[in-house]
């Protein structure tokens, strides 16, 4: 029986390369496979870095419009975009809400002045959207940042599983940049959101009982404020944030303070958002259960299940469906279409769930940009 | 880089894919050349289809929709967003029907469908 190959002449060539082949496959295939891994990261890199420097271009154009000059603004602008919120503590939880709480508020205080000192011509309503531009750049920019530190990191430490972790969260982390990079343009034009869904239900609801933007009570907690309606024999505090600047307000605490206000009164919380949406469901979808619609870091949720507990009131939610790039990009016509079905449902929870007399309160959760009173 | 890695990676399937279907004259060689050429395919297809990028579309237009506040009027108009457009902004313009006043109803963007599940 012959050898492979034994009749050639050069046979000995293609049989050492082919060893040779196998060799250095299982010794560098590996390496080859990491040289992969960072060629991806880096192309994700240079997309990531695109939308950071143009959502940048864009903020920078955005505050130009409201009395400073342009380098000004970018000095200051950048200055700003690594602005950084510590956690409160969690090894001591006792009043961890109310610290996070009181460092959100200190935050927000810091933004309002910092985008006040930069656009001095811009009104209430344009100071809140740039406020969310201003958010918008800065998330992108930290986006960068952090993907970058660990392409340079696993690259330097020549770490497969640093590699690997970040070229396999790499598409989800791409596609939730791209969501913001084209929220953008809802933020810095002042359109309509579709996380807005929330207020524009509730104010659509207390339009059909009456309400008009005068009978708005302003400021019950921060940026908050409530339509007092009747509704079937009850009356309804119809209450939302603020519009139509880019707000969420303080919903939760405006919600204690209503239950306060009505102590022993209010019979129903109802509460309205929009909701991140599964793959595969449909997109504008309603659908309700059981607890407090709201996506906070958590003040807000607390505040609203406490007074709900403590004064044993029943609170609902009903939720419109959106995947990420819906809701914090321009409103979506599916999203609005589901309006009159969300206006039905608060009817029916209201007739069914409450009796005449009683008192409830609607809130509509959200960022309120492009949606008027 | 991008041009040379995808030159190359044409190199490799082309030449992989002589080795493999063209094999040798040799009864012997052609298990060889048949296994090369396939390792050879591959690395030249991982290079091809590498960071190989989708051409973006634009977003859809913005589009402000206004409406008649007459109930008995169904005058309803869309067109393009203008700054300071927002839903529920009453309207200084008057009704061309009916000369009520006129409110945004919408301010919304036709996103492309999603592909319906089949499951
Ligand atoms: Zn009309």
């Amino acid at each position: 029986m012959q050898g492979i190959g034994a009749d050639s002449e050069f046979s000995w060539i293609i049989n050492l390369a082919f060893f040779a082949f196998i060799i250095i496959f299982s010794l560098y295939g590996a390496k080859f496979q990491i040289w992969q891994w960072l060629k991806q990261i880096e192309a994700g890199l240079i997309e990531l870095k695109k939308m950071a420097l143009e959502s940048r271009e864009t903020a920078i154009e955005t505050f130009k419009r409201y009395g400073k000059g342009d380098e000004e603004v970018a000095k200051e602008l950048d200055r700003w975009l690594d602005y950084f919120t510590i956690m409160p503590v969690d090894l001591d939880p006792a009043g961890i809400l109310k610290r996070l709480d009181h460092l959100l508020d200190e935050r927000r205080d810091r933004f309002q002045e910092f985008v006040t000192d930069l656009a001095p011509e811009a009104s209430q309503a344009e100071l809140q959207t740039l406020e969310n531009t201003l958010e918008v750049t800065q998330v992108l920019s930290l986006v960068f940042r952090i993907v970058r530190h660990y392409y340079i990191l696993g690259k330097k430490t020549n770490s497969q599983l640093i590699i690997m972790q970040v070229q396999m969260q790499l598409p989800d982390i791409l596609l939730l940049a791209k969501a913001y990079f084209d929220s953008l343009d809802a933020f810095s034009e002042g359109k309509p959101i579709g996380d807005g869904i929330g207020p524009l239900v509730v104010t659509r609801f207390a339009r059909e009982y009456g309400a008009t933007p005068d009978s708005y009570i302003t400021e019950i907690s921060r940026e908050v404020g409530y339509y007092p309606v009747e509704v079937e024999g009850r009356t309804v505090y119809a209450l939302r944030a603020t519009g139509p600047g880019g707000t969420v307000g303080k919903p939760g605490l405006a919600v204690k303070t209503l239950v306060e206000q009505n102590k022993g009164r209010i019979a129903r919380i109802i509460t309205v958002d929009a909701a991140l949406k599964l793959e595969g469901e449909e997109l504008g979808r309603v659908s309700e259960g059981t607890g407090a619609a709201i996506g906070d870091l958590g003040p807000e949720k607390h505040a609203m299940e406490q007074a709900a507990t403590e004064n044993n009131i029943g609170i609902e939610a009903i939720v419109i469906k959106e995947n990420e790039a819906a809701a914090v990009g321009v409103m979506d016509k599916k999203i609005l279409d589901a309006v009159p079905e969300v206006i039905e449902r608060i009817r029916t929870a209201i007739l069914k769930r409450t009796k005449p007399g009683d008192k409830i309160i609607l809130a509509g959760i959200g960022n309120t940009i492009g949606i008027g009173l | 880089m991008g041009v040379i890695s995808k030159l190359l990676g044409i190199v490799l399937v082309v030449g992989g894919g002589i080795m493999f279907f063209l094999g040798s004259s040799d009864q012997n060689m052609n298990i060889i050349y048949y296994f090369l050429g396939l390792t050879i395919m591959a690395m030249g297809f991982s290079l091809l289809t590498a960071g190989g990028k989708k051409e973006e579309k634009p977003n859809p237009p913005t589009v402000t929709e206004i409406a008649c506040d007459n109930p008995e009027c169904t005058f309803k108009e869309i067109r393009d967003f203008q700054k300071g457009d927002f839903i529920l902004k009453s309207l200084e313009t008057k009704c061309p029907k009916c000369q009520g006043s006129m409110t945004i109803q919408g301010v919304y963007m036709v996103r492309e469908e999603e592909p319906v599940p089949t499951v």
